[in-house]
């Protein structure tokens, strides 16, 4: 009778081995960033790593510096950040889903320098999430914009309808949907164009 | 017998800090006019890894623009999920501030694929002026290595690609990579030694052509 599982010696298979060369690395990169941190000159010599990686890891800590923008271009965003924020806390003193954001002339230029600002403002879209952004952006490529009645007009309208479809394309179930009508509803009947059908 | 002391026995494990940004971003949920620290503690940072990913100064401007105009919008909702393990340099915000980069840089860069390929040396320029400047020889040896290695990285697969720039550049930790990547930990580690690896052959291939 054969044992069920041969006894033998353990042999790491290629994915094995090349977990433990990873933490070999990962180890030796955790310390030469620490000894930059605290202004060492030296590199930490480290026998368990391979010649060659560490020789590519030490030109890639050389040629890899950290750019900073120019001081023109962060004061301008600096400026318009602070004009959306401005615009935010006009709502209710926060800037939470479901509020209607008044766009005022400078926050239209933020407003089309991403179009999916204000679907992120009302909360319909996720920036952190891959997935969602993908398809909105990919929503967008497609999507037309409307020519009514000037430029700011028709900016305001092609964000809406980019947002409406980029939140449609991500998250279709039917109450949602409903809720978003009863909205559109409400806010044609406020305004006097028109109400609910 | 150990005595409470303020209410809390001697037991009581240590206070860990999940997110070293959580007092600023706190103060930016209140008044947004706040968030103003998190743009300027993070600006360099957020538009390094732009211009490596795209090689491009403009790209990289209007990237970094995206991201902190998302970034705020959504701060709301941002939600700190920082584990205890993460230790206390963790900041979640910093990791969800790069989730928000990569989403606008991969878009920029699925536009950037029907034009023409920048030339990330080209888009550094003074970046690789590392060299000792009375050291003629020896800073063309230097500028050539760091021009082949920064070659090297633009021809990795994003993930590799992305993983190294947040070590080197950003200098975060294996598991900030993680978390900005939405892999695990082990996974990254592969990705940045499997890069080191081409970026190894790449600058082996780069000298043997220069001797012959």
């Amino acid at each position: 009778m054969t044992a069920p599982f041969a006894a033998g010696p353990y042999l790491p298979g290629p994915d094995a081995l090349d977990g433990i060369d990873a933490l070999v690395t990962d180890r030796y990169l955790d310390e030469l960033l620490t000894a930059a941190e605290r202004g060492a000159a030296a590199t930490p010599a480290d026998a368990a790593l391979e010649g060659d990686l560490r020789e590519a890891t030490d030109v890639l800590r050389r040629s890899l510096v950290r750019v900073h923008p120019s001081f023109r271009f962060e004061e301008r965003l600096a400026a318009q950040l602070a004009d959306v924020a401005v615009t935010g806390a006009q709502g209710d003193g926060s800037m939470r889903s479901g509020n209607v954001i008044a766009f005022r002339p400078r926050t239209v230029d933020a407003a089309q320098a991403d179009p999916l600002l204000s679907a992120i403002l009302d909360g319909w879209l996720d920036p952190a999430d891959t997935d969602a952004v993908a398809r909105a952006e990919g929503v967008r490529s497609r999507t037309r914009p409307l020519i009514v009645g000037g430029a700011l007009t028709s900016a305001a309208i092609s964000l809406v309808g980019v947002a409406v479809v980029a939140w449609r394309a991500s998250r279709a179930d039917v109450r949602s949907v409903r809720l978003a009508r009863e909205r559109a509803d409400g806010v044609l009947t406020a305004t006097g164009v028109g109400g609910p059908a | 017998m150990a005595r409470p002391v303020f209410g809390r026995s001697e037991h009581a494990p240590p206070v860990v800090v999940l997110d070293r940004d959580r007092r600023l971003v706190e103060a930016a949920r209140r008044d947004p006019a706040q968030f103003d620290a998190l743009y300027r503690k993070y600006l360099p940072q957020v538009y390094a890894f732009a211009l490596y990913e795209l090689a491009d100064h403009h790209a990289a401007e209007d990237a970094t623009e995206r991201t902190f105009l998302r970034a705020l919008a959504a701060l709301p909702r941002f939600r700190e999920q920082a584990r205890p393990e993460d230790g206390p340099e963790a900041s979640t915000f910093r990791v969800w501030l790069f989730r928000v980069a990569r989403n606008v840089i991969a878009n920029e860069r699925r536009s950037q694929r029907r034009q023409p390929a920048a030339s990330l040396d080209a888009a550094l320029g003074a970046g690789l002026s590392i060299a000792d400047a009375t050291d003629v020889e020896g800073a063309a040896v230097l500028r050539d290595e760091a021009a082949t290695a920064l070659r090297a990285v633009r021809a990795l697969p994003d993930d590799r690609r992305r993983a190294v720039l947040l070590r080197f550049v950003d200098e975060m930790s294996t598991a900030e990579i993680a978390g900005v990547l939405g892999k695990s930990e082990g996974a990254v580690r592969v990705l940045i030694h499997r890069a080191l690896g081409s970026v190894a052959r790449e600058l082996g291939a780069g000298r043997r052509a220069g001797r012959s």
